[in-house]
């Protein structure tokens, strides 16, 4: 708007209603791929899934019309108690994840911002799980947990010298879950890593001197420096780690498929299971209408969060 | 990168020397074993892909054989390394690379060009699309898969390329990403290239784009990692070799029932390599720009 009445004489040789029009135009043409894709991919089917999730609506077409259903889908799903075991097995896995993940993330950013030989090759290594698909952190982990004889097991064995029992880390349901939460952190902790370090690097040096100056010592100077300028990081990667805890599945799905017993039954797995195996895609629509409210009530105390601690 | 670093003054820093020498000791000593910790799988994938026998592979790894190997051979890359038949994963590594170029091109393209009419544009509604792009971006990929599954189904898209890249270009978190640096730059910019008669469309293209390669570089390895990763979806949507991805194909190692892990480790390393080169590629602008917007982002 402030252009053109700042636009020079020689360009307003040209009508301006003409000029307007192409720019509009333009403008318009830059918009139009990302809202058309946008609209497509993401709004339609995501309005569509609330519909879907009132139907009948099978994986495969069937001669027989597809019915509205209400809410019957998902009383059907609230009466299901692998839903249930489903929902509390994520709650476990975030209530694992997040201190393991979260607080190793957070130790090694505060190692890696003072100042030390090769800082930015140990910074470039923390990422490298990061990068790499959960595919291949499924192989990698996949024979670290061999039972009995992986290198897990060996490792134990030969430190307790044979006293303490293999661990069939993926095939007992006590260990299950906690064997996906191990590898799940490896891989996903470096991105918590560089978020930590990129809220640490916002935290103006002058802050540090006056907290100097005033004699704190180092252990003040963290407790009320650092930990206040971090608030706002800490409540983004806290709610990122809890998001991502409750979409759990690449893992689940390759390594165990939900077992043994249901103890790592995902929501994720849940809903893709009764879509594609079970095909009752109407169902798994209702689930993922609750996944969506989930996330989004995570995100709302986010936003919650961060606007009390005034950012 | 900037190098920061928490400023001591020179004199304080020889009074407690000796109390900063020790902590330097376990600062590093911490990292050295978290270095371990991260890197030594890998290091164990990489050494096992070039071992010959299957059998002796997971036995080695409980030791320190399994960070070295005496004898290394590429047998298992030619095994896998394939274009057709049963383990072509030479042909999945390429249709997972078709599949990464088209997208990311085409994202940091339709992203990139949204971004600047949100932040420099005058046309119309454009606080409404962004306000509206903050919020889908609260939609998560897995509570919209049901009803995309039966739409492109329906539009016959089923194991096509097609169908694991467009869905995919438009994304509300790159429109933000680039939304935030395009705003961030001075307006003066825009206006005398304005007064110089050049298009909109031109600004972006000759004076934005060239300096936004730190935003580019770090869309370019965020949608290059979600796209090269994506295992839900191509599931979904793949029933043939035709456009099946390399991460889908390494999955199938694991419904067998003796896991040939050498065939696996090096079909993992060779999904590796392109990631880590896009990865290398543009590091030093990812994590400099991470700092500016991954808070608030």
């Amino acid at each position: 708007m402030t252009l053109q009445q700042s636009a020079q004489p020689a360009v307003a040789a040209r009508p301006a209603w003409r000029r307007d029009k192409s720019r509009l135009f333009q403008e318009i043409g830059m918009l139009a791929p990302a809202v058309a894709l946008l609209t497509i991919f993401l709004i339609v089917p995501f309005l569509l899934s609330f519909w879907t999730a009132m139907t009948n609506q099978p994986l495969v077409p069937r001669p027989t019309p597809i019915r509205f259903v209400g809410f019957g889908n998902f009383l059907r799903i609230f009466r299901d108690d692998l839903f249930w075991t489903s929902l509390w097995n994520v709650s476990r896995f975030t209530f694992w994840i997040l201190p393991v993940q979260c607080g190793l993330a957070f130790a090694t950013a505060l190692l890696l911002h003072q100042k030390m030989p090769f800082r930015n090759l140990f910074r470039g290594l923390f990422f490298l799980p990061a990068i790499t698909s959960m595919v291949v952190v499924c192989v990698i982990w996949g024979t670290l947990f061999q039972y009995p004889t992986g290198p897990f097991n060996q490792v134990i064995g030969f430190l307790s010298g044979g006293t303490i029992e293999p661990i069939d880390w993926l095939g007992d349901p006590n260990w299950a879950m906690f064997s996906i939460v191990l590898l799940s952190a490896w891989q996903a902790y470096g991105f918590q890593m560089i978020v930590y370090l990129a809220g640490l690097q916002s935290i103006p040096d002058e802050l540090y001197d006056a907290a100097r100056i005033d004699g704190a010592n180092a252990l003040q100077r963290f407790w009320h420096v650092t930990m206040p300028g971090l608030r706002p990081t800490h409540v983004f990667v806290l709610v990122i780690t809890t998001i991502q805890a409750f979409k759990l599945y690449t893992q689940v799905a390759i390594l165990t498929q939900g077992g043994p017993k249901s103890s790592t039954e995902t929501v994720v797995h849940y809903m893709v299971r009764s879509g594609f195996e079970e095909q009752k895609l109407g169902y798994a629509s209702a689930v993922s209408v609750i996944l969506f409210l989930i996330v989004l009530v995570i995100a709302l105390l986010q936003r919650q969060l961060l606007r009390r601690f005034d950012v | 990168m900037s190098d920061i670093a928490i400023s001591t003054p020179q004199a304080q820093m020889t009074r407690t020397h000796s109390a900063v020498g020790s902590l330097r000791i376990v600062q590093t000593a911490c990292i050295l074993v978290i270095a371990l910790v991260i890197v030594s799988p890998l290091f164990m994938l990489l050494i096992a892909s070039l071992k010959d026998d299957r059998f002796q592979i997971l036995a080695d790894m409980g030791s320190f054989r399994a960070f070295w190997v005496s004898d290394p051979t590429f047998a298992n890359f030619a095994e896998v390394g394939n274009f057709s038949g049963e383990l072509a994963f030479g042909r999945y590594l390429l249709n997972s690379l078709i599949i990464l170029a088209l997208t990311v091109g085409s994202g940091l393209i339709v992203n990139s060009m949204a971004g600047f009419v949100l932040a420099w544009g005058s046309v119309r509604g454009r606080a409404l699309i962004l306000s509206l792009v903050i919020a889908l971006y609260v939609i998560p990929q897995e509570s919209i898969i049901m009803p995309l599954v039966i739409m492109v189904s329906r539009a016959g898209m089923t194991d096509t390329f097609a169908v694991q890249i467009v869905p995919w270009i438009a994304s509300p978190l790159y429109i933000f990403l680039f939304y935030q640096f395009f705003a961030q730059l001075p307006k003066e910019l825009v206006e005398a290239a304005q007064i110089d008669g050049a298009s909109i469309f031109r600004i972006y293209r000759s004076i934005f784009l060239p300096l936004s390669l730190p935003a580019l570089a770090t869309v370019s390895i965020l949608m290059g990692i979600e796209s090269w990763n994506q295992y839900l979806w191509p599931i979904l949507v793949t029933q043939t070799d035709y456009a099946r991805p390399i991460a889908v194909a390494i999955a199938t190692f694991f419904g067998q029932d003796s896991i040939y892990w050498d065939r696996a480790m090096a079909a993992s390393v060779l999904m590796m390599l392109p990631i880590l080169a896009l990865y290398l590629a543009f590091q030093r602008w990812f994590v400099s720009s991470f700092v500016g917007s991954a808070v608030k982002g």
